[in-house]
C-alpha cells in the first residue's frame, strides 16, 4: 500500500494484528432486538494507534468488548462477522483458549478507574494474580514483575504501593495502576475504552502521554475508544468514525483532521471550539444519537445532515422526501431516505459512507486498511482542540 | 534531629507516625464487636465453646491423675475419645496459628493435616474399653486401694448414671451434685458441659453445609444469570417447600437418631435463605467495572467468581449463618425435646425432654437449666448476628 504524503514511509507490514471483519453484534431482550454494532471493519496493524470515535451510544464500546468476548450473553450475540487475531478467529475460539488470549496477548483497560479494581484487595495482590496466571512465574517473582510495571507508569515508591487498597489511591493513580495491570503481562494490543474520560485534564494529558511512551517502548498495539477528538489528534495513527452502529469515515489522522469527508464528521469538528476564534455559542449537530431500536431508514445520519438538507433544497423538491424528526421535519434527498451508502475509498487511504461526498459513486467499496503510522518528530497538522484538553497549542 | 518550631515537616504533621488504614474487613471486625450486648453474645458462645472443647478436663468420673495401688496412672488419659484428641488438636492448632498470626488459609490447611494426624494417632495410642465401668473408682476408693487422686471439678461423666449408688435419680441441686442429677442418675452439669459439644458442632457443621451449597449454587445462578438462574430458583422453590421437622423425623424413623444424619439434613435443607442473599448479591456485582477488568484479564471462572466476586457480596451471608446456627440448635433441641433426636449422648434439648417425662411430675432443675443454656445460646448467636448486619450494612448505619 502506498503511504500519504505527510506521514513518514511506510514500514511494511502485510499483516493486521488485529482484524474486524463485518462484525454485526445485536442484543435481543423479549421480542425486541438492536443491533448496536452493524458490518463494522477495522485493521489494527502492530505499533499501531487506531481510534475509534463517535458520541456515546454509537456503539464503539461494545465493539471493543465484542474482541474480548466480554459481551454479556444473553442477550447480547454475535449475528456475524470475524475478529481475526493473529490469524486466529476469536469468536471461535473456547472459553478456555479465550482466557489465554485476555490478559496475555489482548488487555483492556476501562473507562472508570474508580470502580474497575477490587475494593478488597491490594493493588499487589490484584496485579501478581494476573502476572502468576500467564506468565508462570512464581509469587516474588510476581511481584518483582508487578514492581516493575508500576514503576514504569511512573508511581512513585511501587513497593509501597503494592501493599495499599483501592481506595487509598486517587482517581489518575488508580488508571496507572489499571495501566500497569494491564501491561504487565506484555501484551500485543491494548483496548483503551476511554481510558481518560472519569480523569481531569492534566491527568489526562499525563495518561495519555504514558500511553504514547510505554508504546513507543514495546510496540504494542492500542484501540483507543474515545469521543474526544483532542485524544485522537494527539495519540491516533488511524482514526475510525463511528456512527448508529457502523463505521462511516476512516482515514490517517492527519488525512482525516485536513479533509474530513462524511457530514458527521464534518459537523464534529465544527462542533469543537477553537481556540482563538470568538463564538457566543458552540456549535452543535441538530438532534440526538438515534436509538438502537429506531434506527432511521437509508443513511441513519440523514434526519441530522446539513449536507442533505442542501442538497434537497438545491435539487428543488422533486428530489427530496419529508422526514420527521425530533424537532420538525426536514426535507432530504430521497437517495439519503432510501439505501444506506457503504464505505467506499473516496481518496486513496480514506473511507467514507455518504452518498454526496466528493468521487463517492465512482468509488469502489474496499475492506478500510492503514497500515500508517506517524513518525514521532514529524510535526502534527493543524488540529482544533478539544474542549477538555488542556495546554495551548 | 530538630524540628525549628513552625517549619513544615512529616513528623509535625502527624504523617510519619499516623496510623496506616484500616482494612476493610478489619473495620468491619471492629464495629461488629463494638456493641456491649455483641461482645456479651461471644463472650457466651466462648464460654459454651471452652466448655466443650475441655468438657473431658472439666466433668469426668476417670481421675485426671491417681496412684492406684503404688502406680501412678492417668484413667482420664487411657478413657480418651478420638473427638477428644481432635478437637484438642484443632484448638491448639488454631491457636498456634493466631500467636503467629498466620493467613485464614494456611490456619485451615494446617487443620486438614493435623486434624487427621491427632485422629489416626488417638486411634494408634489410646484403647478406650468397650464398656467403660465408672462404678471402679468409687469401689477402690471405698477399699482405699487409691493412695491419692487429681480428679477433674465435676466429678461424673456425662454416663456415669451411678449404677452403684442407690436413689441417684432425681437428685435436686446439692453439694454433690451442683444442678441436680437427671431421670437416669446422671449428672446434669456435667451432661450439659459435654452437650455443649454436640449444641455447637450441629449450628456449625450443619450452617457450614449450607452456606457451602447456598454459595456454590446461588453464585453461579447469579454470575450466569438467564436460564441457569431460573432452574435454580425453582430448585430453590422446591426445597423451600419440605417442611424441615418432618423430614428429620421421618429420616430418624428410617435410620435411627444418628449426629451427623441430622446434621446433614439440616444443611442439605436450610440454604436456600443463603442462596438467595448469594444470588441477588452476584446479580449487582456481575456487571461491576471491576468484576469485568477481572474477566479480562483472562482469569479463570472460580477466581472470578470465588476470589473477586465472594468477599465483595459475602456480608448477607455472614449474618444470615449467623442466625442460622441458632436456628440448627433449635431445630435439634425441638427434635431431642420431642423424644426422637440423640437419646443416650447429652444434648440440651434431650435433657429437656425429661424434665416432664420422669413420672409425670415436673422437674424444674431439669427444665430450667438446659432451658437457660439453649435461650443464652440462641440469643447469643442473635446478638452477634444483629451486631455484624449493623457493622456491615451501610443502609443501616445511622
Amino acid at each position: 500500500m502506498p503511504s500519504t504524503p505527510n506521514f513518514a514511509p511506510e514500514i511494511p507490514m502485510p499483516k493486521p494484528l488485529l482484524e474486524l471483519s463485518e462484525l454485526s453484534i445485536g442484543f435481543t431482550t423479549g421480542h425486541r432486538s438492536i443491533r448496536p454494532v452493524h458490518d463494522v471493519c477495522l485493521s489494527i496493524y502492530p505499533g499501531q494507534t487506531v481510534a475509534l470515535v463517535g458520541e456515546s451510544g454509537c456503539g464503539k464500546s461494545v465493539t471493543a468488548l465484542s474482541i474480548l468476548r466480554l459481551i454479556p450473553s444473553p442477550p447480547g450475540h454475535v449475528l456475524g462477522g470475524r475478529v481475526l487475531f493473529e490469524g486466529r478467529d476469536l469468536l471461535a475460539l473456547s472459553e478456555r483458549e479465550m482466557q489465554q488470549v485476555r490478559g496475555k496477548d489482548i488487555a483492556m483497560i476501562f473507562q472508570e478507574p474508580m470502580t474497575s479494581l477490587n475494593p478488597v484487595f491490594t493493588i499487589g495482590e490484584q496485579i501478581v494474580e494476573a502476572v502468576t496466571l500467564h506468565q508462570h512465574v512464581g509469587r516474588n517473582e510476581a511481584y518483582a514483575i508487578a514492581e516493575k510495571s508500576m514503576r514504569d507508569v511512573g508511581i512513585a515508591d511501587p513497593h509501597r504501593r503494592l501493599l495499599d487498597y483501592p481506595h487509598q489511591l486517587s482517581g489518575g493513580m488508580r488508571q496507572r495502576v489499571m495501566i500497569a495491570m494491564a501491561l504487565s503481562c506484555q501484551p500485543k494490543l491494548l483496548i483503551a475504552d476511554e481510558p481518560t474520560t472519569a480523569l481531569d485534564v492534566t491527568i489526562q494529558a499525563q495518561i495519555l502521554e504514558l500511553l504514547r511512551s510505554l508504546q513507543q517502548e514495546r510496540g504494542m498495539s492500542i484501540l483507543l475508544i474515545t469521543h474526544d477528538l483532542g485524544v485522537v489528534a494527539e495519540n491516533a495513527d488511524v482514526a475510525a468514525v463511528m456512527y448508529a452502529s457502523r463505521i462511516v469515515e476512516h482515514a490517517n489522522v492527519g488525512e482525516l483532521f485536513e479533509n474530513p469527508q462524511h457530514p458527521y464528521t464534518q459537523g464534529l469538528f465544527r462542533a469543537v471550539p477553537r481556540l482563538g476564534v470568538k463564538a457566543s455559542r458552540l456549535v452543535a449537530i441538530p438532534g440526538t444519537v438515534p436509538n438502537p431500536g429506531r434506527f432511521p431508514p437509508g443513511c441513519k445520519f440523514h434526519p441530522r445532515c446539513a449536507l442533505a438538507a442542501s442538497r434537497a433544497s438545491a435539487a428543488g423538491a422533486v428530489q427530496g422526501v419529508e422526514v420527521a424528526t425530533d424537532t420538525g421535519t426536514v426535507c432530504v434527498p430521497k437517495q439519503c431516505h432510501a439505501t444506506e451508502p457503504d464505505l467506499r475509498e473516496t481518496s486513496r487511504e480514506h473511507w467514507a459512507a455518504c452518498h454526496y461526498v466528493a468521487g463517492y459513486a465512482k468509488a469502489t467499496a474496499t475492506v478500510p486498511r492503514s497500515a500508517s503510522q506517524r513518525a514521532t518528530e514529524v510535526p502534527l497538522p493543524v488540529i482544533p482542540m478539544a474542549m477538555g484538553e488542556g495546554g495551548a497549542p | 534531629m530538630t524540628v525549628p518550631a513552625g517549619t513544615i515537616s512529616p513528623t509535625n504533621l502527624g504523617i510519619a507516625d499516623a496510623a496506616p488504614p484500616r482494612n476493610y474487613w478489619r473495620q468491619v471486625f471492629h464495629d461488629t464487636f463494638a456493641p456491649t450486648a455483641a461482645r456479651l453474645g461471644v463472650a457466651w458462645i466462648g464460654v459454651v465453646a471452652v466448655l466443650g472443647i475441655f468438657a473431658p478436663l472439666l466433668a469426668n468420673t476417670h481421675p485426671i491423675l491417681a496412684k492406684i495401688e503404688g502406680h501412678v496412672v492417668s484413667p482420664m488419659l487411657q478413657n480418651v475419645t478420638v473427638p477428644d484428641v481432635a478437637l484438642l488438636a484443632l484448638t491448639a492448632w488454631t491457636i498456634v496459628c493466631l500467636v503467629r498470626r498466620c493467613s485464614p488459609s494456611r490456619l485451615m490447611l494446617g487443620a486438614l493435616i493435623v486434624v487427621p494426624v491427632a485422629v489416626l494417632a488417638a486411634l494408634l495410642l489410646t484403647h478406650p474399653p468397650d464398656v467403660v465401668d465408672y462404678t471402679q473408682y468409687r469401689e477402690m476408693r471405698r477399699q482405699g486401694k487409691i493412695q491419692w487422686e487429681l480428679m477433674a471439678p465435676i466429678p461424673y461423666s456425662p454416663y456415669d448414671f451411678q449404677r452403684d449408688i442407690p436413689d441417684a435419680e432425681l437428685n435436686a441441686p446439692s453439694r454433690y451434685h451442683w444442678l441436680g442429677t437427671d431421670a437416669l442418675g446422671g449428672d446434669l452439669l456435667s451432661r450439659m458441659i459435654h452437650a455443649c459439644r454436640i449444641d455447637l458442632a450441629i449450628g456449625l457443621i450443619a450452617t457450614g453445609i449450607a452456606v457451602v451449597i447456598g454459595i456454590a449454587i446461588g453464585g453461579l445462578m447469579g454470575y450466569f444469570a438467564g436460564w441457569v438462574d431460573l432452574l435454580g430458583m425453582r430448585l430453590i422453590e422446591m426445597f423451600e417447600s419440605i417442611p424441615q421437622l418432618f423430614l428429620l423425623i421421618t429420616f430418624v424413623a428410617f435410620f435411627g437418631a444418628n449426629l451427623y444424619l441430622i446434621m446433614a439434613i439440616i444443611g442439605l435443607t436450610s440454604w436456600t435463605g443463603e442462596a438467595r442473599f448469594i444470588r441477588a448479591e452476584f446479580l449487582r456485582l456481575r456487571r461491576q467495572d471491576f468484576v469485568q477488568a477481572a474477566i479480562s484479564q483472562g482469569l479463570p471462572l472460580s477466581s472470578v467468581l470465588f476470589r473477586h466476586m465472594l468477599p465483595n457480596g459475602i456480608y448477607p451471608i455472614l449474618i444470615t449463618s449467623s442466625f442460622g446456627i441458632a436456628s440448627a440448635i433449635l431445630l435439634e433441641s425441638t427434635l431431642s425435646f420431642l423424644g426422637i433426636g440423640l437419646s443416650r449422648d447429652p444434648s440440651w434439648g434431650g435433657m429437656l425432654n425429661q424434665a416432664l417425662s420422669a413420672g409425670g411430675t415436673f422437674v424444674w432443675w431439669i427444665a430450667l437449666f438446659p432451658g437457660l443454656a439453649i435461650f443464652l445460646t440462641v440469643f447469643g448467636y442473635n446478638l452477634v448476628g444483629e451486631a455484624m448486619r449493623d457493622a456491615l450494612d451501610p443502609k443501616l448505619r445511622t
